[in-house]
């Protein structure tokens, strides 16, 4: 019979296998940080972006 | 003790129109209703290539290392000649992290022809390279541009061929360029603030062709886009114009091939006497650039950019004479 895992296995399976991964971390790292930078940068302008008006 | 409590007198009536005030449409609510869309006009959407145009006036100035000085002169009003001087370092792309400069000076002089129809530009530089750029209107809704980058070195020279028809909600664009390179893009309105448009392309050399989506939205206060390719490239990009001075931007590139991903954040503030721009970099890098007008058709230009992580810091300076 074929070994059946869980979803939550197969999610904690993937995550570990991007993060123990050199390579992959080293992409995924740097993706997470442009996209932390893009996403925290829109969410400032479009409720801060005023203070910055002249 | 007589209290004289008056009743308070109804309010006066609102004062009624007079004069020519009585000509003006009556005034409407801030919240009026949105008004009826004419789907059967909608605005002619930006060209394919210049979906991105604000946040790369904004998050992409000419940054340089070194002295430049650029002098413009017309000669009458169609007429002009340029020249333009660079002393400095000039960084040439590695497959290593290290940045390899190079330094490097030249000069180069230009030649424009400015019609309202016909624009020519040309370009030559001491180290033997040519540019020459041709924008001609061949009817009022058919452009063709002609781009040329012609050196020395064998099998460096380009050419492109554009040819642009402007429909009244469309727009496209058909390219031929040297190495048996074709594209084509399309892009069209979908409402007014919502454009769409695709490209395809083929390398008859390499064999290998591409196609790619782009999106755009825009209202007077933001412009949003995002571009996917085959070649494995997704770019999105947000603009926010907080005022008729300042604008704000940030930009997200993904290119699957490089296994790279950057993204950055930048303002643009312009004023009357200066321009001035800088960014932030998702891989530590800081950027500036300022152009300040000293005098009438005197502008004198800052930059500068700091790499913290490679330790790789760049200064230039430089003025610029001349329209």
């Amino acid at each position: 019979m074929a070994k059946s895992s869980t979803s939550m296995e197969k999610l904690k399976g993937f995550l570990s296998s991007q993060i123990s991964d050199e390579e992959k971390w080293a992409l995924n790292s740097k993706l997470l940080r442009a996209a932390g930078l893009f996403a925290a940068s829109i969410v400032l302008m479009r409720n801060f972006g005023d203070l910055m008006a002249i | 003790m007589g209290s004289s409590v008056s009743h308070a007198a109804a309010p006066p009536p609102p004062p009624t129109a007079v004069g020519l005030a009585v000509a003006l449409p009556p005034k409407q609510d801030e919240k009026a209703e949105p008004k009826n869309v004419d789907w059967l006009n909608l605005p002619c959407p930006v060209p394919f290539e210049e979906i991105q145009r604000e946040a790369l006036m904004s998050l992409k100035p000419e940054l340089f290392e070194g002295l430049k000085f650029d002098f413009t002169k017309g000669l009458n009003q169609r007429f002009s000649l340029s020249h333009s001087i660079f002393m400095g370092s000039m960084e040439v792309p590695s497959q290593s992290s290290d940045t390899f400069k190079v330094p490097t000076a030249h000069y180069e002089f230009g030649a424009n022809f400015l019609d309202p129809k016909l624009m020519l530009v040309g370009r030559v530089l001491t180290d033997g390279r040519l540019n020459a750029r041709v924008k001609c209107d061949l009817t009022d809704n058919l452009t063709l541009k002609i781009n040329a980058q012609l050196t020395n070195e064998p099998h460096f020279s380009q050419g492109m061929f554009n040819f642009d028809y402007k429909g009244t909600d469309y727009r496209t664009q058909f390219q031929i360029g040297n190495n048996a390179f074709y594209g084509a893009n399309y892009i069209q309105s979908i409402s007014p603030h919502l454009s769409l448009g695709t490209e395809i392309f083929w390398l008859g050399h390499q064999r290998k062709s591409g196609i790619g989506f782009a999106a755009r939205y825009n209202t007077d206060k933001i412009v949003v886009t995002g571009q996917v390719a085959s070649t494995g490239i997704v770019a999105l990009s947000y603009v926010q114009k907080v005022s008729e001075k300042v604008s704000l931007a940030s930009d997200f590139m993904y290119n699957h091939l490089t296994q790279d991903a950057t993204s950055s954040f930048g303002y643009d503030y312009i004023l009357r006497q200066c321009r001035l721009r800088g960014k932030l970099d998702s891989n530590g890098v800081v950027a500036a650039f300022l152009e300040e007008r000293l005098n009438m058709g005197v502008n004198f230009i800052l930059s500068a950019e700091v790499d913290h992580r490679k330790k790789d810091y760049k200064f230039g300076f430089g003025l610029t004479v001349g329209e």
